[in-house]
């Protein structure tokens, strides 16, 4: 390393595409993971403008709902069975990924401040959030498929009498299917929403385990002794991307 | 793997550039701001009936969204131009796909009905 100095100073003296240094001022590692983020915005792409394409494609007819609102459909809240309380446990699903967001760019902040201890902290936050999230996900899916929905059918096609039925209660009233007010809807109503948020639980379920090695890498020291703490940002895109996924999910699956 | 392990040294493939806290402050505004806009969407979802407007207005809701986890969050707002316009210009393309087919989709239910 006696040259060390003089071979620093050829790197630095060399124009920003000549390569032998990194032209957009990041790291080779930090670079990587925003080609893979944007590699993964074209998977999740492909899979909205499915979507998309099917959900205008299949609206709101004079006699039947072919597509449901989505919102009626996803109604329930646990501890309070039998309300009628769309969109709400999704907010809160939605709330409790921004707030690991939160966490998350602190213990980037921290990092850049190399404290370890507040680093470890934050990631653990971190981690609690996601596994909440994952929890919260678990339960959406099982009182779903409980309520006849599959990858391969729909039991969801609202009728003109089911229509009427699910608008006529309120916000927290009690609210039951009755006989009538379902028949066979569209397959890929229930197909993309199983894909759609399976593929991004799958998302959230990498970044928790992401943020545990982080986190015990951030324990053992490995970081302090390197002397920087990049890999949490690492780990932070990846988050941070997992949570804007979700807020196009919520969009495009809840409130459109 | 040990020589770009300690600080101070330079190798280009592993360059890590000189990082400092921008503190929290920036941090907590967008979390307030991501919160305040979902619960808007909650409020709007009941109190507006569903027609192409609300559509949009969540459309975009979801988009401002986007932009303060992306540049606040991801830090993208703090990169250099070029690497933030790598990333953003082929979405601009796909955002323009994915409204286009929202829109060519009416089209398609009238065609099936035809």
């Amino acid at each position: 390393m006696a040259n060390h100095t003089s071979t620093q100073a050829s790197f630095e003296n060399q124009t920003t595409w000549a390569g032998g240094r990194s032209p957009f001022n990041v790291s080779y590692g930090k670079l990587m993971m925003w080609i893979f983020l944007l590699s993964d915005a074209f998977t999740f792409s492909t899979l909205l403008v499915q979507y998309g394409t099917q959900r205008f494609s299949n609206v709101v007819t004079p006699i039947t709902t072919k597509w449901p609102d989505p919102a009626s459909i996803f109604n329930h809240f646990p501890f309070m069975h039998g309300l009628h309380l769309p969109l709400l446990f999704v907010s809160v699903m939605t709330f409790i990924l921004i707030l690991s967001s939160v966490t998350m760019v602190l213990a980037v902040e921290a990092g850049h401040r190399k404290s370890k201890s507040e680093v470890a902290r934050y990631m653990i936050y971190t981690i609690i959030g996601g596994i909440a999230f994952l929890s919260c996900q678990a339960w959406e899916w099982y009182t779903f498929i409980h309520e006849g929905a599959r990858l391969d059918g729909n039991t969801f096609g609202i009728t003109k009498q089911g229509y009427d039925h699910l608008h006529s209660v309120g916000f927290g009233d009690h609210f039951e299917w009755a006989d009538g007010d379902r028949t066979f809807g569209p397959v890929p109503f229930a197909a993309l929403f199983f894909i759609v948020t399976g593929f991004h639980g799958f998302h959230v379920f990498s970044g928790v385990v992401i943020n545990v090695v982080v986190y015990i890498m951030t324990v053992r020291g490995v970081f302090e002794r390197r002397g920087h703490y990049e890999m949490i940002e690492k780990a932070g895109l990846y988050w941070h991307f997992v949570d804007l996924v979700w807020v196009f999910v919520f969009t495009f699956f809840y409130l459109i | 793997m040990e020589f770009y392990n300690k600080p101070g040294d330079y190798d280009a493939i592993n360059y890590i550039p000189h990082t400092e806290s921008h503190g929290t402050k920036e941090l907590w505004k967008t979390f307030w701001l991501l919160l305040g806009i979902t619960v808007l969407d909650f409020v709007i979802y009941f109190v507006m009936p569903a027609s192409g407007w609300r559509n949009f207005i969540f459309i975009f809701f979801g988009l401002v969204k986007a932009y303060y986890i992306v540049g606040a969050f991801m830090h993208l707002k703090h990169e250099k131009i070029n690497l933030a316009l790598v990333i953003l210009v082929p979405m601009v393309f796909v955002l323009g796909l994915i409204s286009g087919l929202l829109y060519e989709g009416s089209a398609l239910e009238v065609m099936k009905s035809m």
